[in-house]
């Protein structure tokens, strides 16, 4: 069996193959301030491909793709195919290093490694393109965010939902006043997204000759390897994973953030079923439920808003503006509740307020594409509008909620919400909680 | 095993240190009906282990004359306390056999045998006291309400927290304004978390693939009672009936009863308008892992309509702004939101508007205990404060119209999200047909009310 790992593609031969030769010429060899010309293809690798990296590449397609990575050949093969020129690497620092035509980096591997490979990216000058959640944990979004923005590189995190009509007009109503002073938004998310709940696993069997699963644990803490992490189910794993709310809080809370002005908590609260679960369970995983409340302070001439986040079923109240027979939370959504009305969604409910609403001026521009904002910035235009420093913060934002969420018995027992100091990334009322701000490494991987 | 065959002269004989008088039940008496307060109620036991055994032993002041239980060796410890009360397994051959003995029986089977127990207890005319739930459907509950009535017995739920006094204060401060009129209420349980203590059971898994063989000390069948039959498994009983549909009534039926009772008599609340659920994914077979469930009720004479919301799993409602750092919500309590003020866990907060305002004026009459308040009622004295026809069967309703709410048919496509309109004059959710179906449910043959 071929092994994936360092195909031995050289850049010249990569280069009788291309379709047009001219335009893969990375843009460091042109010299200059360091922009592809947006006449010219990118030279894009894809580091974790198997999963949402497909998708995210095949976005990416205008591109080229010179490089793929990943740690799982099986998971991996069908992208491997679908990419014949690109060169196939298992280890990202490796391809990094060796690798010299690459001028722009799309991660998608499981959340604990999205830090450390960005960093690398980063200090090489790439542009980077980030799935959600930024990273795994607070101090690594806060670094990543003051990189990218040193590096003057181009960045985009991967919730294309803010790419929308729909996270626009989210805006634009609630600026133009149709519901008044937002004081309360509710964000729900039903998805099932992987097991939670449980213990870690006590059975060890083989790691697939396939996968190399030192480097799928990267800077994680040594386990056995087990199939309950990977593929795909690693998200409801503390180590590796941010939950629900770290998967989909960044998608769905963007809209919100951006619509109220949102910065960082002061106050966040959580209740789950881990909550008298045993350590075994509640330190090792998310919960299968939990609802996490946010308090943000009085900004920019709006009061203060509490923020909750359902999750594994939960929900608010149906709304009484809702139309009897009218389908309510079934998919993700978010309730907005201002002092002179209601939305769902985007739209405000009623349906006949809605209707006789209309529309509100338009105020954001629109997108092309989101993965086209961050080529159009990778070559030189403007900065992606879910770069880093957008993305950071929100990032930060939404895995606070993780801390209360983790430290929920504590908080409950001590009788407390967590005070959270979001400049100076502190927990102010449990010191014990500002160990999640940021993760141990293992040795040998450091950001 | 055959049920123990005394005969009643054999028990009166055999009843140590008792005067004999006590025991003559009271329809041999003839007259109206009670046994006069001097005498002692002659009283049988139908599902006796776990919380059976304690309501025993607050019952043991009266004459406790029989014993049913399927299950002989979780009733052993009560068997033992008692060893001049004739012993049974079926309470139909216990009540056959035992009809001319007994005055009032006392139910703490599991859920879904607590009706037809206590239904043909009190259609012989027995007092009853039963267990919270009060039965493990809605009409089981209504049914219960108007049999009671119908038969003039005294009757009891096992919610023994109405007796106390912290209910009759939380009434006390709220009819005296003390946080205004009240709009909004939550009320959480921690329950029924897997495994962390005994009083904790599964929900939220799936029917058990082995079939180990029952006990021969449980006569499975008995247990299963009206019930669909199907093979044992320790996973039922004892004790964790309680998250399986066919048998409890889940986190909402367990805790509501005694958690909600407070809010309903704060609040004097009948009937919701409406009631929706929302919880983790939820099967066939048992409860979900968590749950919030929100009653609507409308406006009740003066007092304006209120939302009641209840929680499990885990599921709390919010600090309230009021509440010190340092004190804890509650792993099970109450939160009643006022136009004026908040009362947790049965104080005003923050502790200091609760110093400031003192202790309300007492309208209630205090509690001689919420047994003896059974005992007084079957020899004629008032009404017990969780009686079916005035209260239990009422608020018994209203908890299991909760878990109606969270019936997978409420998370079908069609349905999601939905909150049930109820309508008490037809008995029936308006909005969803479906749901109808839950009212009540299908007795095995034999065992139909």
């Amino acid at each position: 069996m071929k092994t994936r790992r360092e195909s031995k593609l050289s850049r010249r031969g990569f280069l009788g193959t291309a379709a047009a030769a001219f335009t893969v010429v990375p843009r460091h060899v042109l010299g200059g301030a360091g922009n592809v010309p947006p006449s010219e293809k990118l030279n894009i690798a894809g580091i974790g491909i198997g999963g949402r990296g497909e998708g995210d590449l095949d976005e990416c397609r205008s591109e080229n793709i010179v490089a793929l990575c990943d740690v799982d050949a099986k998971h991996a093969a069908r992208v491997f195919k679908k990419y014949p020129n690109a060169r196939k690497w298992a280890d990202f620092r490796k391809m990094l290093d060796e690798q010299k035509d690459i001028d722009a980096v799309v991660i998608a591997t499981p959340d604990h490694t999205h830090a450390v490979i960005a960093m690398a990216a980063i200090r090489r000058g790439k542009h980077i393109y980030c799935e959600k959640p930024l990273a795994h944990s607070i101090w690594e979004c806060r670094q990543l965010t003051e990189a990218a923005r040193a590096a003057k590189v181009a960045t985009q995190l991967g919730n294309q939902g803010q790419a929308s009509e729909g996270n626009r007009l989210v805006s634009e109503i609630i600026w133009d006043g149709a519901l008044g002073t937002v004081r309360e938004v509710h964000a729900w998310c039903n998805r099932p997204i992987s097991p939670r709940g449980i213990e870690r696993p006590k059975d060890t069997p083989p790691v697939p000759a396939t996968l190399d699963w030192d480097l799928w644990l990267g800077p994680a803490k040594s386990r056995p390897y087990h199939p309950t992490y990977t593929p795909f189910s690693w998200r409801g794993w503390w180590d590796f994973g941010t939950g629900v709310l770290g998967d989909i809080g960044c998608h769905q809370l963007d809209p919100v953030f951006r619509a109220l002005k949102l910065g960082y908590p002061t106050t966040v609260e959580a209740c789950s079923s881990n909550m008298d679960e045993p350590p075994a369970v509640r330190e090792e995983t998310a919960p299968k439920a939990s609802i996490v409340r946010y308090e943000f302070p009085a900004r920019e001439g709006l009061p203060p808003l509490m923020l909750t986040w359902y999750d594994g079923g939960l929900m608010p109240q149906r709304p009484l503006e809702l139309e009897e027979g009218r389908k309510f939370g079934e998919a993700d959504d978010n309730l907005f509740v201002g002092d002179k009305g209601k939305m769902l969604g985007y739209r405000l409910i009623p349906e006949t307020r809605m209707k006789e609403y209309g529309k509100p001026p338009q105020k954001i521009a629109r997108s092309p594409g989101h993965h086209k904002e961050w080529l159009i910035a990778c070559k030189g235009g403007p900065a992606a509008r879910a770069n880093f420093d957008w993305a950071g913060p929100l990032t930060e934002a939404v895995l606070v909620g993780n801390i209360a969420l983790k430290m929920e018995k504590q908080l409950y027992q001590k009788g407390l919400k967590l005070h959270y100091d979001g400049p100076n990334m502190q927990v102010t009322n449990l010191p014990e909680a500002n160990r999640y701000i940021r993760d141990e490494y293992r040795a040998g991987w450091s950001l | 095993m055959k049920d123990k065959q005394l005969t009643r002269r054999d028990f009166v004989g055999a009843a140590a240190g008792v005067a004999a008088f006590t025991v003559v039940p009271r329809h041999v008496l003839g007259g109206a009906g009670q046994t006069p307060p001097s005498e002692k109620l002659n009283i049988a036991g139908i599902g006796v282990g776990g919380r059976g055994a304690g309501n025993m032993q607050a019952l043991e002041s009266q004459n406790i004359v029989a014993l049913c239980d399927v299950d002989w060796r979780n009733a052993r410890g009560t068997f033992k306390r008692y060893p001049d009360a004739r012993q049974y397994k079926d309470f139909r051959v216990m009540l056959d056999k035992e009809d001319k003995n007994i005055d009032a029986v006392m139910v703490a089977t599991a859920d879904h045998c607590h009706a037809p127990a206590s239904l043909a207890a009190i259609r012989r005319g027995k007092h009853v006291y039963c267990e919270k739930p009060l039965t493990h459907t809605v009409y089981e509950a209504r049914l219960m309400a108007e049999e009671a009535r119908k038969h003039n017995v005294a009757t009891q739920m096992g919610n023994q927290g109405q007796a106390e006094d912290g209910v009759r204060r939380l009434c006390e401060m709220i009819w005296a304004g003390a946080i205004g009129p009240v709009r909004e209420v939550h009320v959480w349980t921690d329950r029924p978390i897997n495994g962390t203590n005994k009083w904790y059971w599964p929900q939220g898994v799936e029917r058990p693939a082995e079939t180990p063989p029952a006990p021969e000390t449980l006569d499975w069948d008995l247990w299963l009672g009206p019930a669909p039959v199907r093979p044992y498994n320790p996973a039922y009983v004892p004790f964790k009936w309680r998250g399986w549909w066919d048998f409890g009534t889940g986190a909402l039926g367990d805790i509501g009863c005694h958690a909600i009772d407070p809010v309903f008599r704060a609040l004097k609340l009948g009937y919701p308008a409406s009631v929706e659920a929302c919880c983790t994914l939820v099967n066939h077979e048992t409860y979900p892992v968590a749950a919030r469930v929100s009653y609507e009720f409308p406006a009740r004479g003066e007092l304006v309509p209120v939302v009641l919301h209840w929680y499990d799993g885990g599921m709390r409602p919010p600090r309230p702004a009021e509440l010190e750092d340092s004190r804890r919500l509650g792993t099970n309590g109450a939160l009643f939101i006022g136009d004026k003020g908040k009362i947790l866990n049965g104080r005003l907060i923050p502790e200091a508007r609760q110093k400031e305002f003192g202790a309300p004026p007492q309208k209630l009459e205090r509690s001689p205990g919420h047994h003896q308040e059974w005992i007084d009622a079957c020899k004629g004295g008032k009404p017990a404060g969780s009686n079916f026809p005035d209260h239990a069967g009422l608020l018994a309703q209203v908890v299991l119209m909760g878990n109606i709410a969270l019936r997978p048919v409420l998370k079908e496509d069609k349905y999601f999200g939905t909150k049930l309109l109820w309508d008490a004059k037809q008995f029936k959710f308006t909005n969803v047909p479906e749901a109808n179906q839950f009212l009540t449910k299908e007795y095995r043959a034999g065992w139909g009310l």
